[in-house]
């Protein structure tokens, strides 16, 4: 019974605030907030670079991970140990560590703060290692004689990678694409160090939220709301995209 | 030798007593007193450095009074005064807010303590070459406030009243090397301090309390004066005290201090 009251006790503490956002604004501010000035270009800046940062995590993971997953030796231990800093790591230290690294005054001399380059490379930062990390698990389950098959069949390595290897672990692929990508999506202290705050060019959702609850409150909960029904879209994708997958290939369900 | 319930008891009281004198000792003096009262103050994050010199000489004037300062922007602070947050006094770097909460009753009256101006701040060495507010356009990356927050609104209008002494594509120039509008000061003065942006406006009291950045004074015919207010929170479970902060904010002894972290303070 009393493990019982603890669960039940967290799970409030978890759905009552959204519970409580999605109740805090009437259909008339929301649409109110949607018309706020810092809403739509944080919309477009947050969808065009949450896509861009998909792919480069996408194209540069998915070898990393392919390497973490066949690789046996300390080196690749040590390798997935560092790919799993930045999630440990508080955001804005990393933002801090960004600005040391390619800042203006920082190690290389480069110039991406302010840019929405700079924006990208935050995002691809915090977000990576949660694709990297489910697709070298999803590369470990791959039977290796299946690699072997298909290659004394006279399939090139890239062919057995693709047509084999990739459909295997497509599910922990999708799962891996889509956590890192509304990590992305939810990216704000590493930004607001890192890049800057100016709309349009650096203010995704989350720092138009942080805005506008300066001086809107409306608007920064309708802007909240937004951002949390997109986290159920994809919280939904990630949990049914996989067995859709599966089902479309005659897979069990 | 067995010992009676009387030993025991007797054990037990010289045992009280003595645990009572080493408590009694270790809390020293306030031990005579009643114990400290709490005040929660809410402050804008433009006075943490002052209200940090502040708190330590008004808890020795008042030995009653333990203060807990929470800093915020102005805004962020009245929207939790609105949500009934428990504090007792009101610190807000823009009269609005007070006003505001007064309206509704939630702060008894505002008083203004303190002013701030801007000035633009420059990294040390200066990469832009920028001497006077007339040299702002030189800046290739400038940092201010977003126009949601004080320091942005201030910003916009000296640059405004700028535009009728440097020409009227002065402000636009400016504009045009904005690469961050932050939401609040103390990042403006961040980005210069890490040497990421040329220039950019602040508070003068944040600049003084950097030894990390170059001041350059803007026109005083020109410049934007802030005015600091304060108030106590109607709904307060320490009015009393909170009355008393007020009193001291207003005295001889923080105007030293409020001068001395670039604040301007009416004789």
């Amino acid at each position: 019974m009393p493990t019982r009251v603890l669960a039940i006790g967290l799970l409030v503490l978890l759905v009552l605030p959204l519970v409580a956002l999605a109740s805090s604004s009437s259909p008339g501010e929301l649409a109110a907030g949607l018309e706020h000035p810092l809403f739509w270009p944080a919309l477009r800046l947050s969808a065009k670079t949450t896509v861009v940062s998909l792919l480069v995590v996408v194209v540069m993971g998915t070898p990393l991970a392919w390497w973490i997953a066949a690789s046996t030796g300390r080196s690749a231990r040590a390798v997935e140990l560092l790919v799993d800093l930045p999630i440990v790591i508080p955001p804005a230290v990393l933002g801090v560590a960004l600005l040391q690294a390619y800042g203006r005054s920082g190690l290389l001399g480069l110039s991406i703060p302010f840019t929405t380059t700079a924006v990208i490379v935050a995002q691809v930062v915090v977000s990576s290692p949660f694709y990297v990390q489910s697709a070298a698990t999803a590369f470990r389950k791959v039977d290796p004689d299946l690699m072997t098959v298909a290659r004394t069949l006279g399939a090139s390595p890239a062919q057995a990678f693709f047509r084999v290897a990739v459909p295997v672990a497509m599910p922990g692929l999708l799962g891996g694409a889509a956590l890192s990508w509304a990590r992305s999506m939810g990216e704000f202290g590493a930004t607001l160090l890192f890049a800057g705050n100016l709309p349009g060019t650096t203010q995704t959702m989350p720092l138009a939220i942080y805005t506008a609850l300066e001086s809107d409150v409306r608007a920064a909960l309708a802007i909240s709301l937004v951002l949390a029904a997109i986290a159920v879209v994809v919280l939904l994708g990630l949990r049914i995209g996989p067995r859709l997958w599966l089902r479309s290939r005659g897979g069990p369900p | 030798m067995a010992r009676g319930p009387r030993d025991e008891l007797a054990y037990a009281w010289a045992l009280r007593g003595a645990l009572a004198s080493l408590v009694g000792s270790a809390s020293g003096c306030q031990r005579q007193e009643a114990p400290a009262v709490p005040l929660t103050v809410f402050a804008a994050s433009s006075l943490t450095d002052v209200l940090g010199a502040l708190e330590p000489e008004f808890e020795a004037a008042n030995p009653d009074v333990d203060v807990a300062l929470s800093f915020a922007g102005s805004q962020v602070l009245r929207l939790q005064i609105e949500a009934s947050a428990p504090a007792d006094v009101f610190l807000s770097a823009d009269p609005t807010h007070v006003q505001a909460l007064v309206d509704a009753g939630r702060v008894e009256a505002g008083q203004v303590f303190a002013r701030n101006e801007l000035v633009v701040i420059v990294p040390p060495d200066n990469p832009a070459g920028i001497e006077s507010l007339a040299d702002l356009p030189r800046a290739q990356r400038l940092v201010v406030g977003t126009a949601q927050v004080p320091v942005g609104r201030y910003t916009a209008t000296l640059l405004r009243r700028a535009n009728e002494r440097y020409g009227a594509d002065f402000e636009a120039k400016v504009r045009a090397s904005v690469v961050s509008e932050e939401s609040n000061v103390r990042l403006v003065r961040a980005k210069v301090e890490l040497g990421e942006a040329d220039a950019a406006i602040v508070y003068r009291s944040d600049a003084r309390a950097s030894d990390r950045v170059r001041v350059v004074s803007v026109p005083p015919e020109l410049n934007v004066v802030a005015s600091y207010e304060v108030g106590v929170v109607s709904a307060a479970a320490h009015s009393e005290q909170g009355r008393r902060f007020v009193g001291f904010l207003r005295s001889a002894a923080a105007a030293t201090a409020l001068r001395k972290h670039g604040f301007v303070v009416d004789p």
